[in-house]
């Protein structure tokens, strides 16, 4: 039985009919084409689906999409305002952090959330809140640089 | 300036700057494309049910109840597709026929209007079996009385050079043979024998397989695909459906979500492709889940590997002997030429005048193994570098020191028998040491040192093609088929046609690659692109540049040699101040229609006979690390407090992508090293999800340095070789070797978990040597 909800994306609003156990990840990619939210794992290990609800980064294959009426969500697709880019994404570009791409809109969503809360985090800091965004191809390294640079904090 | 491959101070524009990646963009803001954003109108959604046996006969199917349920469109058996597939040894089936050969294997295939109804469908279908005796390790499974996994093997078509052992499970045997090992054992003052094994890995990309398939009523055939090499892909399609090659049109994902080696041959492409044969003019897409990538896909080979040394009093290498087991598991993939490249390797890269190398890939009843980030050198290197280690510290003898007392270098003979050029494996070997002050630095309690090399072979001889567009405006497009899985060729290609042509790098676009419009390449494997394709496209570039120069010198009424490109004008040598733009030499000639097509095709020149995984390589993948460990006694963890990786890449086309090649390979090499590994019960996958089966997050990965040696290759595009598959490959030695320094107890099975030390060092305590392989499969 379908259920009508309301989805506030990216500042805009969407009026939606969706089962009940659909995923918002499903949703998110599936009835909204905003196909940079990605399905690494669909259990919530990877992180690649990684997305932020009310100020919060959550994995975005293990949340309801009924459980996200009315509440604020951004994804990947939100992140550049105005076409211009945010500082981690241009960070991201000039560090190398980014080889296949598949993991990086999640840990982009994932330190953004922690520059807010926290905008000089050590690289500790940086290694905690990426923990549960899988990379396969880079070793972190770049990331967590482009994350501190992003911090305004030297990485050398 | 840079010293190219001929000795020649050259001043290069765009080679070895690090300009920002051309595909980083679209990355970083959502929009590149993978295979899972791609829809088509009328797509049906594949799901395939799977073999809960290891080993058994399927008795019958009955899919009646799933083909009535609504929005069903279809199901598929083994017994509608009489084909087999395999690039080096065709034995595969698309869906199992007959038998299944692994716990995991597609039986049963269902397409459906969406995902839900194709699962559902996938519950109401019925598959009797009579279960068959299985086999997991590769040398219980290598001997004769084991339970054939492959009857017809003695029938299946192969490559050359492949040698399968009819009767048996064995589907390849290579063999190595220089000097006469036996009589090198008897001048020996010491033998040394050891034994060495791993465990099944993962790729772990985090995009799984995925595929579109549409088949029309001619059997044309359309793929997309996030496949490693469209070209090697449709050639396995078209052997197996027996259709001209020009039937089969694969088209690749603008981006593919990490490779590592793993998304070659035919894996969800095979479901895909099984599905739209039987129903028709419909785009069928199958994606994998996690758990079919754990349980269906492609694996690293578990490997046991035995050798023996013998050596001289003073530390003189004499003899060797290498005998390996590769457990390929239920079908050959890629295995038969993993098995070779291991048995090239398998002496390591050092010059001994006597050796003996049997290597023998083994069917087993588990998920397939095949092409895996290294291609057999992270087992070969794990053995004999481990290996070499304990002969060095058993003679008393620095292992730096005994390592470069025995590595080849340029004029020596590798053990096939190959003159060694070009290649720096002595460097990299003194940049480790000097950076990490070997011998000098003081280590703390329970901290230790250790230092591994590698060599890895490149599949040789194969080509690649491109041509370079230069469009009506001078912008230009590269038409290659090397596939961008996260390596970055995009930008090192597009770098060298910017260099090469003489036009600013914003001016050049590389096309996705597509059979039908991109040309031919062997594939985007054995970090052959940066050289191969590389090289074609240079060649490509400046067939464009001669071309348009020609075009000039007639409207300038000047000599070709006097006039030359930068940064999109011709210009007459020595007059900067009259820039001719590319579109006006086009125009004066062409009108608005003008263009220049250039092409360009690499194929490495042969000093031995062979035409397919020849034992002469092109080049060789070499390198060298150090680390620096910490064992906790109590608890037998071991912490990486540093990694330091030189690698001889011949020439850094873009150095910021190289290290970046480095430091995700240390990624690899950790886990490898540390955690990773399937396990099982009989043929059960018991940790088929990232939760259960952990990869290395950034909490785990120690301080790197990562160093760049350039020695260039004669034959490379600016003398550049190859990166992207080294640096998982000495690490892990280099870990258990510094676990030795450190503590004295030696690991000789992957991976190298706390309990393991705990219990090696309790056994040291209690004064015993070794314990016995423990995971042997």
């Amino acid at each position: 039985m379908k259920k009508t909800i309301t989805l506030h994306v990216n500042g805009d609003v969407y009026e939606l009919s969706v089962e009940p156990n659909e995923t918002l990840l499903d949703v998110l990619r599936e009835e909204l084409a905003l196909t940079g939210t990605k399905k690494g794992c669909d259990s919530g290990a990877c992180g690649a689906c990684t997305v932020i609800v009310d100020g919060e980064p959550i994995l975005s294959c293990m949340t309801l999409a009924v459980r996200c009426q009315y509440k604020e969500i951004t994804t990947i697709e939100g992140l550049a305002q105005d076409g211009v880019l945010h500082p981690l994404q241009k960070s991201a570009i000039e560090r190398g952090a980014v080889q296949c791409g598949f993991c990086t809109p999640g840990w982009l969503l994932s330190a953004k959330i922690l520059l807010e809360n926290n905008p000089a985090p050590t690289r500790e800091e940086v290694r905690t809140a990426i923990a549960g965004n899988i990379c396969r191809c880079t070793g972190y390294k770049r990331i967590e640089e482009a994350i501190l640079a992003a911090a305004g904090q030297n990485t050398e | 300036m840079a010293i190219d491959g001929t000795g020649v101070m050259e001043q290069y524009r765009l080679v070895g700057n690090s300009p920002i990646r051309l595909d980083a963009k679209s990355k970083v803001t959502g929009r590149a494309v993978y295979i899972e954003d791609i829809q088509l109108r009328g797509m049906l959604y594949g799901k395939v049910l799977r073999s809960k046996y290891a080993h058994a006969r399927i008795l019958n199917i009955d899919t009646s109840r799933a083909e009535k349920l609504p929005g069903v469109k279809g199901v598929v058996t083994g017994a509608d597709l009489p084909f087999v597939h395999g690039e080096a040894l065709m034995d595969k089936p698309l869906l199992a026929r007959d038998k299944v050969r692994y716990l995991g294997e597609g039986v049963v295939g269902v397409a459906a209007v969406d995902e839900r109804t194709a699962e559902e469908a996938l519950e109401l279908i019925e598959v009797n079996y009579e279960e068959l005796p299985a086999v997991f390790d590769p040398t219980e499974a290598a001997k004769p009385e084991a339970p054939l996994i492959h009857e017809e093997l003695g029938s299946y078509h192969h490559a050359p050079g492949i040698n399968p052992i009819k009767g048996t499970n064995i589907c390849n045997h290579f063999q190595l043979r220089k000097g006469d090992v036996e009589k090198g054992f008897a001048e020996s003052d010491h033998i040394f024998e050891d034994t060495f094994t791993t465990g099944m890995v993962h790729h772990s990309f985090i995009e799984p397989h995925g595929a579109i398939c549409l088949i029309d009523d001619d059997n044309r055939i359309t793929l997309w695909a996030n496949n490693d090499s469209p070209y090697r892909c449709r050639k396995e399609i078209a052997n197996a459906l027996n259709i001209p090659t020009s039937n089969v049109r694969v088209i690749s994902a603008p981006y593919i979500g990490g490779n590592f080696g793993g998304k070659g041959g035919l894996q969800a492409e095979a479901c895909a492709i099984a599905l739209a044969w039987k129903i028709r003019n419909k785009p069928i897409r199958m994606m994998y889940t996690r758990e079919e990538e754990f349980c269906s896909a492609i694996v690293r080979h578990p490997s046991v590997i035995h050798l023996k040394t013998g050596v001289k009093r003073d530390g003189t290498l004499i003899a060797r002997q290498v005998k390996m087991y590769w457990a390929t598991g239920a079908y050959a993939e890629k295995g038969p030429t993993v098995c070779r490249f291991g048995g090239v390797s398998g002496a390591g890269p050092y010059t001994i005048p006597n050796v003996r190398v049997d290597s023998y890939c083994v069917y087993t009843n588990r998920q397939v193994a095949g092409a895996m980030r290294g291609y057999s050198g992270p087992q070969a290197a794990w053995a004999y570098e481990s290996h070499m280690d304990i002969i060095a510290r058993e003679l008393g003898i620095d292992p730096l020191e005994f390592r470069m007392n025995h590595v080849y270098t340029d004029g020596d003979e590798h053990t096939t028998g190959q003159e060694i050029f070009s290649e720096g494996l002595k460097e990299c070997l003194e940049k480790v040491a000097k950076s990490m002050e070997w011998g000098t630095k003081p280590v703390g309690k329970d901290r230790g040192r250790g230092i591994a090399c590698m060599e890895r072979a490149i599949k040789t001889p194969f080509g690649s093609a491109a041509f370079v567009k230069v469009n009506e405006d001078g912008t230009v497009e590269v038409l290659s088929s090397t596939t961008e899985v996260g390596q970055g060729s995009e930008t090192v290609l597009c770098q060298i046609v910017a260099e090469e042509l003489g036009v600013p790098l914003e001016w050049v676009r590389k096309a996705t690659p597509d059979t039908a419009f991109t040309p031919y390449d062997a594939s985007t494997t054995s970090s052959r692109s940066t050289f191969h394709m590389g090289n074609a496209v240079k060649m490509a570039a400046a067939d464009a540049r001669e071309q348009i120069i020609k075009l000039a010198a007639e409207s300038l009424e000047a000599n070709t040699e006097d006039l030359e490109i930068k940064d999109g004008n011709v210009y007459l040598k020595g007059v900067p101040e009259e820039p001719l733009p590319i579109p006006r030499v086009l125009g004066e000639h062409y009108g608005p229609s003008g263009t220049v097509l250039g092409r360009g095709f690499y194929f490495p020149e042969m000093k031995v006979p062979g035409k397919y995984f020849s034992t002469f390589m092109i080049f060789w993948l070499l390198g060298a690390h150090g680390v620096e460990v910490e064992v906790n006694r109590q608890t037998g963890e071991v912490k990486v407090l540093k990694v330091y990786a030189a690698h001889d890449i011949g020439k850094a086309i873009h150095p910021s992508n190289c290290v970046g090649m480095i430091e995700g390979g240390i990624g690899f090499g950790i886990g490898f090293a540390f955690f990773e590994e399937f396990m099982f019960k009989g043929g059960t996958v018991l940790n088929p999800s990232l939760l259960s089966y952990k990869v290395p997050t950034a909490m785990e990965m120690p301080e790197t340095e990562s160093m760049l040696v350039e020695c260039a290759h004669r034959e490379g595009p600016y003398g550049a070789k190859g990166v992207g598959e080294t640096s998982n490959v000495p690490l892990p030695p280099a870990i258990a070797n510094a676990i030795y320094d450190a503590v004295g107890v030696r690991i000789k099975d992957l991976p190298i978990t706390p309990d393991k030390v705990l219990d090696a060092l309790k056994r040291k305590a209690q004064g015993e040597k070794d314990g016995p392989p423990q995971n042997r499969a």
